[in-house]
């Protein structure tokens, strides 16, 4: 395919027949890709795990307390400025080659956004609300699981969404260094074709689509009635830093 | 006084970016404009390993020291992307392994029961396209099918067909080497393996799979450093020679070699005709266990040969 | 010493530092010695990719931007097309370019180009919006003109998030910008890629070119904090 007796045709001619293609190979390949997309959901799935697990709380509290405005805001900075390749490589040299050095370099990606998004809706809850709950006798535990949290929750989501997304669009990368996922279509022009590449770079497209989706639903399901009515979106990180 | 500040602010910002935006189109456009070529430019492509890196290095300083303008472009992909590379016009240079190109290149189902045949034949086959194969040089690197001792050892596996013996296994090499005659292809047919699963390994070595057990024989090159004395690996024996003859020999466009004529071909064979197989063992080893640099090896090498 | 074969002479290429063969974190015998032919070259041709980019953004996002300020339609539209480009990894970008403008830093830079705009646009254009409208009223009370508004009030109160804006590009730029090494040999991504492919993983090749890259991501981050320090030296410093 491509190679005539002897002579390469150019790879694949730009046209919109390679979107064609890109779709025959989505086609032929669906059981293919469906288990490529499952193990990449996987392994951004751990990582979302951990870092909800520690950049989410360590936001939140800091926030409570307005300590460490600016880890909060440097973690966004951080997140963003950390090539996602010198991470995977750098945690493969330490961890060896596989699930568990994707999956943490993945997680130190997405903390980023994390952090800075739970921080920021936490911090800038209506100081009056807080006060007067506070006036009510509500102790700090409760004043951030009653009023805090709730009022957060658009911008967590945010967070949430942001680095779910960052997480999955990413984790081709991780193919270079063993991940797994639709990566190994992605990095490997040689042996699927461009058809390919665009076949599985449009399935990773579709599953940040489905996981941003995914996670507003949960955001809404998740949101008390009387905060919903404000913007379910959340301020984006377009803050002046 | 605040509109002065306001509107010098403005000024500042504008001066500033007009300013950078200047100096960094000077500095692109400088770094833009392509090397001036007094006569042919030789522009040399290398494929995607260390070993191809020396090479490309050992023939363009050689060349450079003997007054061609030369221009290189390393690590341009394995022997299909260097191909449409070189059949496109944007390289005209570049070392290939003779096997190579009779099996992968024009798909024969095998080279020549020599390895001198081999590299007849291939030059045979590319001069009907245009281009022109040099001499070959004395070294070959065939790909070679390795194991881990400890595998070896299991199975007792001594040549390819004795895997056979071992379950379901995975197989890794380079992409490309899974449609090829002279590797995955012709390891499955000739040898009736009919239990493998190839994984491609696009940015990991095959030694780092093997050793994490994620592969279980992997296709790696005979001059890998890691083959080496006191190896780690068993090498299995191919008696059906389905790797084929694979000496370099730099492939170049017909044209250029008409129009620098016979300097330029006598520089380049005398290059490869310095390189045995303990020279390029000695020069990999350099690159991938000392990380030296491909160029500072090159360098080295041609100025103890007096090519340089 | 040198070995004797027949006509070839295999000169000493100089012994690999006991702590490079052995495998060790790393080695700064390594990066002294390999700055002038690996390190350096990778770290200015970053600089150049990133550099080109992030200018070649401005130029296109800062005049869509005023054209946005002045008809406000542009806004809504692009705010979508900016979260469709970063759900596709830049690596498939790259690639889908490649058929078109070959494998040249070309298709690396419109690629970039596309991530630096999407960034710029939406800040430059917030901050174009973000006088406070009591002040507009005043310009226009003092008889300023559209465009003396513009360039007296609104353009130095737009600085602050213009430079938060070349912030964000220029960070993220030099981030994927380490990507583009899996299709050109060039940038600080080239001897990590090259490094990953060893039988053992290089440590020390991918650490400093690691840390060079977030060196350069910072460095430039705090360059141009100092720029908008200069520039709008009123804003407080609470503002990170």
């Amino acid at each position: 395919m491509g190679l005539e007796g002897g002579r390469v045709t150019l790879a694949d001619a730009a046209n919109l027949h390679t979107f064609v293609d890109a779709a025959h190979f989505i086609a032929n390949n669906t059981g293919f890709l469906a288990t490529k997309a499952l193990e990449q959901l996987a392994l951004s799935g751990a990582a979302l795990g951990i870092a909800l697990a520690v950049a989410l709380p360590l936001g939140v509290l800091l926030g409570h307390f307005h300590r460490g405005s600016t880890i909060a805001i440097g973690a966004s900075i951080v997140g963003r400025g950390l090539p996602s390749l010198v991470l995977i490589a750098a945690f493969l040299t330490v961890l060896g080659i596989g699930f568990v050095n994707n999956m943490v370099a993945l997680a130190v990606l997405g903390s980023g956004p994390l952090l800075t998004n739970s921080y920021d809706g936490v911090e800038r809850v209506d100081r009056d609300a807080v006060e007067a709950a506070r006036g009510m006798g509500m102790t700090g535990w409760q004043v951030l699981r009653g009023v805090e949290l709730p009022l957060a929750i658009p911008l967590i989501f945010t967070g949430i969404r942001v680095a779910a997304v960052t997480i999955v669009a990413t984790a081709p990368i991780a193919a270079i260094a063993g991940g797994g996922g639709l990566g190994d279509i992605i990095v490997n022009q040689a042996s699927y074709r461009l058809s390919g590449v665009l076949g599985a770079s449009i399935c990773v497209m579709l599953l940040s689509a489905l996981v941003f989706v995914a996670l507003t639903g949960v955001q809404i399901a998740v949101t008390p009635r009387g905060v919903r009515r404000t913007s379910v979106v959340g301020e984006p990180q377009r803050r002046e830093l | 006084m605040i509109r002065k500040h306001r509107s010098r602010a403005a000024k500042a910002a504008f001066a500033i970016s007009l300013g950078v935006a200047i100096v960094i189109g000077l500095f692109a456009a400088v770094f833009a404009r392509p090397a001036n070529s007094a006569g042919t430019t030789v522009i040399i492509g290398t494929k995607n390993f260390p070993e191809e890196f020396i090479l490309g290095q050992l023939y363009k300083q050689a060349l450079q020291a003997k007054g061609f303008t030369v221009s290189y472009k390393e690590n341009i992909g394995s022997t299909e992307l260097i191909q449409t590379s070189l059949t496109s016009g944007k390289i005209n240079f570049y070392p290939e392994y003779t096997g190579v190109i009779v099996q992968v290149v024009f798909h024969k189902t095998s080279s020549g029961k020599t390895a001198l045949a081999t590299w007849q034949l291939a030059k045979k086959l590319e001069a009907a396209k245009g281009y022109t194969v040099l001499n070959r040089t004395p070294f070959y690197d065939t790909d070679v099918v390795a194991v881990t001792n400890a595998t070896a050892k299991k199975y007792g596996l001594k040549s390819i067909a004795d895997l056979k013996k071992v379950g379901s296994f995975k197989f890794g090499g380079f992409p490309e080497c899974k449609t090829r005659n002279t590797c995955f292809v012709g390891y499955t047919k000739q040898y009736g393996i009919t239990n493998a699963t190839f994984t491609p390994l696009a940015g990991i070595s095959a030694y780092a799979a093997l050793d994490n057990g994620s592969i279980l024989a992997a296709d790696v090159f005979s001059t890998d450093p890691p083959l080496g004395k006191g190896s780690k690996y068993t090498v299995l024996a191919d008696p059906k020679h389905v790797t084929g003859f694979q000496n370099v020999a730099p492939i170049v466009k017909t044209s250029v070699v008409t129009s620098l004529g016979s300097k330029f071909t006598t520089t380049v064979n005398a290059v490869s005709a310095k390189l045995t197989q303990n020279a390029i063992v000695a020069m990999n080893k350099a690159v991938i266990v000392d990380k030296q640099s491909a160029a500072s090896v090159a360098s080295a090498f041609l100025k103890a040969n007096g090519l340089k | 010493m040198s070995l004797l074969i027949g006509d070839t002479v295999i000169p000493s290429f100089g012994k690999g530092s006991s702590c490079v063969t052995g495998d060790h974190t790393f080695c700064w015998d390594w990066v002294r010695e390999h700055w002038g032919d690996t390190l350096g070259p990778a770290l200015w041709q970053h600089i150049e990719l990133t550099a080109i980019a992030v200018v070649i953004g401005f130029a296109i996002a800062f005049p869509l931007a005023l054209l946005a300020h002045r008809f406000r339609k542009l806004e809504q539209p692009f705010g979508i097309f900016s979260a469709l480009l970063y759900t596709i990894p830049s690596l498939a970008l790259f690639q889908f370019l490649v058929p078109f403008t070959g494998l040249t830093v070309t298709t690396v830079e419109i690629a970039l180009v596309a991530y630096t705009l999407v960034i710029l646009f939406p800040n430059i254009a917030q901050g174009l919006n973000s006088a406070p409208p009591d002040v507009l009223e005043a310009a226009r009370g003092m008889g300023l003109t559209r465009l003396q508004t513009l360039t007296r009030v609104e353009l130095p109160l737009a600085v602050p998030a213009i430079v938060g804006g070349l912030r964000i590009a220029v960070v993220s730029t030099v981030a994927i910008a380490t990507i583009a090494a899996f299709l050109l040999p060039k940038g600080l991504g080239y001897p990590i890629f090259l490094a990953l492919k060893e039988p053992t993983p290089f440590k020390t090749e991918i650490y400093s070119a690691g840390a060079l890259a977030v060196a350069l991501a910072i460095g430039c981050d705090g360059l141009l904090v100092g720029l908008r320090r200069v520039l709008v030296p009123w804003v407080s410093k609470g503002v990170a």
